[in-house]
């Protein structure tokens, strides 16, 4: 297999199935890891990773639909298209991301690094990535997370029309929200500067 | 030509002195936290009783008198008040009575910048472990040249939660390397692990941990709670240096004299084919040459205070330190 990409939780490679063009996210084994302890967060994420894709595409939002499951691997679909991170994007990008993010939520998906750097764009297409650290969860901190995450990485008004078509999608919205903004008065938080 | 560095932040009173970037002395007294920790009252009374021996020592040391100093730095935070403002006022006194420039520094940058520059990195993505902090930096010279934090603990720093663990384990003395001689011979046992991003935190594990005492063996837990504590820095820390695509990766601070944590990053390092650099345990536990180290180049930059805009900060952030 051709290896496609590199990232510090797993590697991808490049395949196919069934005439399909695949990629295949492998979890490999991290040596500073004491093995039980190892084996244990690699089967646990790729099982949760594949749980929470499969879910999110019954939901509806575009995310990478599963082809097959192995106890540290996931074939998943191949999509098109740039990453948010490094594209030029409409405004209207973010209104779509409010919704799929706020689509996700109602549905008890968190992402866990809900950053540009893990959104898809194909023309006006939108698809969120890597759900690495994505897990089934209804808690109000956990989905105020995904929020800070983003709001973190984008300009703020464009972090606005995000928060404000998930508020109209999400029934929680207003109390993730008001978590969000206890998350960052929490005193280290205050001053975290931008890179 | 020498700079003193005064360091007071928590239980270490230190001062050293360098010249033009040699470490000329290095000298300490550190307070005795026993199994109860560090009562800030008393750590400050013990400072105060301190100072003048040590500073005395430290010159005499380096083989400087007076006239040789041209310059004198502390460490404005961040740390325990009390403690501070021993250091604060004593390179005050120094700075009056000599009539040389003062300049407040950041105590993370020191950690970070000595080990650094000794190990001969220039741009690492670096890991600053100790009691209170527990951070992923990299230097960015946007608005001002600074360390930007990457990641960070959500809760405490990963040296407190050990130390916590000890102090509830009576090790004496309580603290984390207390628990890295006790960890030797345990085995393996389910803790928390908690890793978001490039951030992570230390709370959940400590009280899980906490709750096994009655079941477990001190050994297990002690090295259980290293591993997955270690682990989770170790995790983030790889995100970061995938993302900013870095060559380099630097650990300082006082937990990195743990040779554990050491042993865990240099594999990360090696697996990316990338260089791993730290300092010695001198200039990883807390101590004054690191504090006159910065101190100097602050100088050399033309980035000295007037006695009057010199104060100290508890919460002093690693970001809101302008680099020299």
């Amino acid at each position: 297999m051709k290896m496609f990409s590199e990232g510090a939780e797993a590697k991808i490679y490049e395949d196919e199935l069934l005439g399909q063009s695949v990629l295949v996210k492998v979890r490999e084994e991290k040596k500073y890891r004491v093995k039980k302890l190892d084996d244990e967060i690699r089967t646990l994420r790729t099982k949760s990773e594949a749980r929470v894709l499969y879910r999110a595409s019954k939901l509806g939002v575009r995310v990478p639909k599963v082809v097959a499951v192995g106890r540290f691997s996931i074939y998943m679909e191949r999509l098109g298209g740039k990453l948010m991170r490094d594209s030029e994007h409409h405004p209207g990008i973010f209104t779509i991301l409010g919704t799929m993010l706020g689509m996700l939520h109602e549905g008890n998906i968190v992402h866990g690094d809900f950053t540009p750097a893990n959104v898809m764009l194909d023309g006006g297409r939108v698809a969120i990535i890597d759900f690495g650290l994505g897990t089934m969860s209804s808690s109000i901190e956990d989905k105020a997370f995904d929020l800070l995450l983003m709001k973190r990485s984008v300009d703020a008004k464009m972090y606005s029309l995000l928060e404000e078509s998930y508020s109209a999608r999400c029934k929680e919205a207003k109390s993730i929200i008001g978590r969000l903004a206890d998350i960052e008065k929490r005193g280290r938080y205050q001053t975290r500067t931008l890179m | 030509m020498a700079v003193i560095g005064i360091e007071s932040s928590a239980h270490t009173f230190g001062v050293g002195v360098v010249d033009d970037g040699r470490v000329l002395s290095n000298e300490k007294e550190m307070y005795r936290i026993g199994t109860t920790g560090m009562i800030p009252a008393k750590a400050a009374e013990f400072h105060v009783k301190n100072s003048a021996a040590v500073i005395a020592r430290a010159m005499k040391n380096a083989g400087v008198s007076a006239r040789d100093v041209t310059g004198v730095g502390y460490t404005r935070g961040p740390g325990i008040g009390p403690c501070l403002q021993v250091g604060e006022l004593s390179a005050k006194a120094i700075a009056d009575e000599l009539g040389v420039d003062i300049v407040p520094v950041h105590h993370g940058v020191c950690h970070i910048e000595i080990a650094r520059v000794l190990s001969g990195l220039k741009n690492p993505v670096v890991l600053y472990v100790s009691g209170g902090n527990s951070q992923i930096l990299k230097r960015v010279e946007e608005p001002k040249p600074h360390y930007h934090i990457l990641g960070e603990t959500f809760d405490v720093g990963v040296g407190n939660m050990l130390d916590s663990f000890a102090r509830e384990i009576n090790l004496n003395p309580a603290w984390g390397s207390s628990v890295e001689k006790t960890a030797h011979g345990g085995k393996y046992v389910d803790l928390p692990y908690t890793v978001k991003g490039m951030d992570f935190a230390f709370t959940g594990l400590l009280t899980r941990a906490t709750e096994l005492v009655a079941t477990n063996s001190k050994e297990d837990l002690c090295y259980s709670m290293q591993e997955v504590a270690y682990s989770m820095l170790c995790e983030a820390t790889e995100r970061a240096l995938l993302l900013t695509k870095s060559k380099e990766l630097c650990v300082a601070g006082g937990v990195a004299q743990s040779t554990r944590l050491k042993e865990m990053l240099k594999n990360v390092a090696d697996e990316h084919g990338m260089k791993f650099g730290f300092a010695g345990n001198e200039y990883n536990a807390d101590n004054g040459a690191m504090i006159a180290f910065v101190a100097e180049r602050m100088l050399k930059a033309g980035m000295h205070s007037r006695m009057e805009e010199c104060d100290i900060e508890q919460k002093y952030r690693t970001d809101q330190a302008v680099l020299p």
